[in-house]
């Protein structure tokens, strides 16, 4: 019998926009797939390009930065910063022979709790799509 | 204490943006706030914006940290449904005498879950949401208020009108509403007052041919404000009545500046906003600005409105406005400056209205003891030495209570009371 | 050191308890061989929930406290607080939401408790890697560097000097005073300048805790928020350099006009008779406003918004100024033509625009217009233009005076390059946020106030130098330690290698480097925490304290299991 794919999505929120737009999409009671698993930091400028890739690694099937919008980043550029990373970060998941589109960057603000269910919703049936993490067979870490 | 002791706590009124702005700094240097507040939320007129110009910037991102900081700041004794009485005394040494309203809702316990709402059998038109929407009569006034806990609104409430009902009591699992509350009356004892009761605007219906109340899709400027929001009555969703997305808008600016006889000072402003928030939400819209001068001041304004003037907006010098109906649309009439009347038309119609003092601005000030201007604000003794500073010394007004000016202004001018009164001791 | 994490799980009356099996959380996190105790409970936020926690952390000897309940941003800090009334440092604490973003968003039981596991597991995985941080207390100098003695510098110091707050007002010009001296009257109550400013001027000389040193500029300044050290070079004979020690500097340098030669058609500096606003106001000044035959002009024109399209920006207080123009020269030569030529009448706030209308009268005429160019004619002056309507026209006049936009004063790159701010749009210096922060720049302990920060008007430059006090006094207070941020980056001198990285991503110029060891400093005091330059590290020498990558892996460890 096949297992029905339930992924593991790692979601990078950053406490001052996306961390509270997720929240208000639990006040509002909107519906959010339970596959994403929220890990707050302070700013998304903190998100080490070798977390995102041991995620990978670790059999993470997608993984989604969310900041906030462009020019609204709680320490000024941190977002621009995080932005240029995901770009690079991209390229070098591609390099590990997965697809790139398990990785996603979105700008939710702290009042658009309806964006961040659509964002999540929206992620979960591409990494559905997509399928498990090819890594998860082949390393152990 | 004897009476000739000084009291160190101040007393903030009203917690918009230049209120809560003003208690954070005062109890970051030590100082005990008491910061009443009308309404049952804090944030004041910013929250209703979704963004604030010229970066576009989203409001609720800027104010929430601010409000979180103030909700847990022990130095702050926030009172809320509450207004001022009575206020004796001088600078130094002022008893106020605040009316607090019950809440019916006990803040510790609740933890803001809204399951009272939905077994409430009210409805009616939310005000916060300019009737855009309803609400009951247990409410919050809009998704994300802060704090997070409702108020019963008893003008409405049929349990406050005699009948028997305690359905919001039976939906609530964490005994949070407590019909026995009763209305306070506090005594405070302070040395300062900061008064920052923000602004209204100007009622477009004083001036009838600009159609407000009379023609549809004819809306004032924080009317689109919750139109465009994304925790709005339309989830930020631009639609006329019809429930279609209008194709074409104009936007009037200066309504009711001729009669009021002064300038805003952010409407031009945020009238470019409003074209920003139109052609992000509806990339093919066509808008028209109608303006008799373009007024943007300020080293970033200019290059937000070059920026808006290359989205294909039509600037329309103009006066002598007449909006009327025209089929399933809107005419706009007006006068290009060449003598001739023109007409654009167009589905949608926003109103850029003057800013005015809030309506008890003269009881208030009669209660504080300190003057008004011709044109209703809190009068500043003399701005060449300071505008924060009252006719009363230790009574400081700040932000729109003392004019028209943008959230910059009005921070800055909360900062500057603080100054005063941390400089006074 | 034994570590016994308590784990407890809120229910949240039903919010939780009904959406989560929270028995399977339990069961799910007891076996864990560091979890001395696993507890629910009905509303751990009440005063009741507080009461137990503090109980339990004492009977069980609890040193690591989980909580499984709403959104740290609710109850983050209630639950530290708990831990420091235990005696358990309240950063050996983690919140996991599993009421927001778990059993709020999801009617699936089973996936809701699942991922609550998930949550759990990984809020105790993480605590197991924190350390317990203390607040820092620095010593602060509460005196103050004012850069500038003009009306902001004045006022700022005013506000701030008292006998425990020295105050260092530095001007560089031979008087203090600034812009304003050299004008007649203000707008729009047309006071006398000299009245307003020489209250002030005398309160300055009369107040001993303000050092005034004229003909002076700053030449040094090292060091952060509570403790810079400054250098002064003066031109007075006596002293060669000066040097003290302040907690804050502010940058009250003013502002200059636009040289309207750059824009040859206004004819500046071509022909006679057109000149500045800051020229014409000195000639108003002296009494004797005259063309340069020694004559009284019969005509004026008054150009608006001279420089406006190259500079970008509306200056603001040009139109008023115009305005006013037109009374002084009524006043003075009441049979005088003026004319002003206007793109935008730019007259906000709420006496300004009665100030216009009671500004006109017989000879008066305000002209929209656009295109001007000035030419010489005969003895006078031709001012072409074109109309609102679109037609040439043109207006011959004795005299022309140019109001040109206000730039920031030729000092601000210098010292944008001291303090480490930028200078944002127009060159003038940037605020630290456009709305909510006015006066206070990316750089702690510096601040700016008045047109240096942008170009507007007195009582504007009044407010923002006694803003810049507020923010002093309330966070600079004599005898009192500064209390920096405690979650901030910290760089390991064994692992940097010396490449900078983080300097240049660091927006708050907190990391300095240390050229004898070769390697980057963070300076705590000022550091906010972003992590910025941890992310940017090369070899993983920056860490950000209470994120750093193993408390963040272990989350990631949790989440994909």
């Amino acid at each position: 019998m096949v297992e029905k794919f339930e992924p593991r999505i790692v979601g990078f929120l950053c406490n001052w926009c996306s961390y509270a737009g997720a929240d208000l999409a639990g006040t509002s009671k909107l519906k959010v797939p339970a596959s994403l698993t929220p890990i707050r930091v302070m700013c998304t400028s903190r998100i080490d390009p070798v977390l995102v890739l041991t995620a990978f690694l670790r059999g993470a099937d997608g993984v989604i930065i969310a900041g906030c919008h462009p020019g609204d980043c709680h320490y000024d550029e941190g977002n621009y910063y995080a932005r240029r990373r995901f770009a690079v970060l991209k390229k070098v998941v591609e390099g590990l022979g997965l697809e790139s589109d398990r990785l996603r960057l979105s700008w939710v603000s702290a009042s658009e709790g309806q964006r961040f269910s659509d964002v999540v919703n929206e992620f979960n049936e591409k990494i559905k799509k997509l399928g498990p993490n090819p890594m998860k067979k082949k390393t152990s870490l | 204490m004897n009476d000739n002791d000084l009291y160190p706590d101040v007393l903030v009124i009203g917690a918009g943006l230049a209120g809560i702005e003003a208690s954070l700094m005062l109890s970051k240097a030590g100082r005990k706030v008491h910061l009443v507040e009308n309404t049952s939320y804090t944030g004041g007129t910013a929250i209703k914006f979704e963004e604030v110009f010229s970066n576009m910037e989203c409001s609720t991102c800027m104010v929430a940290p601010k409000q979180q900081e103030l909700l847990q700041d022990k130095n702050i004794n926030l009172i809320m449904l509450s207004e001022i009485e009575n206020i004796g005394g001088s600078s130094g040494n002022f008893v106020v005498k605040v009316k607090k309203k019950a809440r019916y809702v006990d803040l510790q316990n609740c933890i803001g879950c809204n399951a009272c709402f939905e077994p409430c059998p009210v409805s009616l038109k939310n005000e916060f949401e300019e009737g855009l929407s309803e609400r009951k009569a247990i409410y919050v006034p809009c998704a994300g208020a802060l704090p997070n806990v409702p108020m019963i609104d008893t003008e409405h409430c049929i349990r406050f009108k005699g009948k028997k009902c305690t359905a919001c009591q039976e939906a609530c699992m964490f005994d949070a509403i407590d019909f026995n509350q009763k209305d306070e009356q506090i005594e405070l004892k302070v040395g300062a007052i900061i008064v920052a009761t923000g602004f209204n605007i100007y009622d477009p219906k004083q001036v009838p041919q600009y159609g407000y109340g009379k023609i549809d899709n004819v809306y004032n400027a924080f009317e689109f404000e919750r139109l465009y929001a994304s925790n709005g009555p339309t989830e930020g969703k631009i639609l006329i009545k019809n429930g279609k997305t209008p194709k074409s808008v104009g936007i009037i600016h200066c309504v009711g500046r001729d009669k009021k006889g002064y300038c805003s000072s952010v409407c031009c402003m945020y009238s470019l906003k409003f074209n920003h928030y139109l052609t992000s939400k509806i990339p093919e819209v066509k808008i028209s600005e109608f303006y008799t001068d373009f007024c943007i001041p300020g080293k970033s304004h200019q290059k937000f409105y070059e920026k808006m003037k290359n989205t294909g907006t039509n600037l329309i010098r103009a006066d002598n406005i007449e909006i009327a109906k025209k089929g399933q649309g809107i005419v706009i009439g007006y006068n290009g400056g060449n003598g001739k009347q023109n007409s654009a038309t167009v589905d949608m119609v926003i109103l850029a209205p003057a800013i005015i003092p809030r309506d008890n601005t003269s009881d208030l000030a009669k209660i504080l003891g300190i003057n008004v201007d011709d044109y209703g604000f809190f009068k500043e003794e003399d701005k060449n030495v300071s505008s924060v500073v009252s006719s009363k010394p230790g009574v400081f007004i700040v932000g729109c209570s003392q004019g028209p000016k943008n959230i910059q202004e009005s921070v800055s001018q909360a900062t500057a009371a603080v100054g005063k009164i941390l400089s006074m001791s | 050191m034994d570590r016994k994490i308590g784990v407890y799980i809120c229910e949240c009356g039903p919010n939780i308890s009904e959406k989560v099996d929270i028995d399977r959380v339990i069961q799910a996190v007891s076996s864990l061989n560091d979890v001395a105790v696993v507890e629910r409970y009905k509303l751990l936020c009440s005063e009741d929930g507080k009461k137990f926690l503090v109980e339990q952390i004492k009977k069980h000897g609890i040193t690591h406290l989980v909580v499984a309940a709403c959104s740290p941003r609710e109850h983050q800090q209630t639950f530290m607080e708990i831990c420091e009334n235990a005696g358990v440092n309240p950063y050996l604490f983690q919140l996991a939401n599993i009421r927001e973003q778990c059993a709020w968003i999801t009617d699936d039981k089973d996936k809701a408790t699942k991922k609550a596991i998930r949550l759990t597991k990984a809020a105790i995985s993480r605590i197991r890697y924190h350390a317990p941080l203390e607040k820092k207390q620095i010593e602060s100098n509460p005196d103050v560097l004012v850069i500038g003695g003009g009306i902001a510098g004045i006022e700022a110091s005013l506000q701030l000097a008292s006998p425990d707050r020295q105050v260092y007002l530095v001007e560089k010009t031979s008087s203090l005073g600034g812009m304003i001296t050299n004008f007649e009257k203000t707008y729009p109550d047309m006071r006398p300048c000299s009245e307003i400013l020489k209250q002030k001027m005398d309160d300055v000389d009369k107040n001993d805790n303000i050092k005034v040193f004229t003909d002076s500029e700053v030449a040094e300044l090292l060091g952060f928020f509570g403790n810079f050290q400054v250098k002064i070079k003066t031109k007075a004979e006596e002293i060669d350099a000066v040097n003290f020690d302040v907690g804050a500097v502010v940058l009250a340098t003013g502002s200059t006009l636009f040289d309207p030669q750059q824009i040859s058609q206004y004819g500046y500096k071509k022909f006679d008779n057109v000149i500045t606003s800051l020229e014409f106001e000195k000639m108003n000044l002296s009494g004797r406003i005259t063309l340069k035959n020694g004559k009284n002009p019969k005509s004026v024109g008054i150009i608006h918004c001279v420089g406006r399209d190259k500079k970008g920006y509306c200056s603001e207080v040009c139109c008023m100024y115009s305005i006013k123009f037109v009374r002084y020269l009524k006043d003075k030569l009441s049979d005088v033509k003026v004319s002003n030529f206007y793109s935008d009448l730019c007259v906000p706030g709420k006496s300004h625009q009665q100030f216009y209308e009671k500004t006109q009268g017989k000879n008066i005429n305000f002209i929209r217009a656009e295109s001007i160019e000035i030419t010489k004619k005969g003895d006078q002056l031709s001012i072409k233009y074109q109309d609102e309507k679109g037609s040439k026209n043109n207006q011959v006049v004795d005299m022309v005076i140019l109001s040109p936009a206000l730039e920031p004063s030729s000092d601000s790159s210098v010292l944008s390059e001291f303090t480490g701010i930028s200078q944002g749009d127009g060159g003038f210096f940037e605020e630290e946020h456009e709305k909510l922060g006015p006066v206070t720049t990316s750089t702690e302990g510096v601040y700016i106030a008045g047109c240096s920060q942008g170009p507007k008007n007195i009582p504007d430059t009044i407010i923002q130098a006694e803003a810049v006090a507020g923010k002093i006094l309330s966070s600079l207070i004599p005898g009192k330690k500064i209390e920096p941020e405690v979650k901030v980056s910290h760089i390991s001198e064994s692992f940097c290698i010396g490449c900078k990285t983080c300097l240049d991503v660091c927006s708050y110029g907190c990391i300095t480097f240390n050229e004898t060891k070769k390697v980057s400093v963070v300076n705590e005091v000022i550091c906010r925490g972003c992590g910025n330059c941890v992310a940017a590290c090369p070899s993983g020498a920056a860490s950000l304290k209470h994120f750093t990558f193993n408390q963040i892996y272990q989350e990631v460890k949790e989440a994909v299991k």
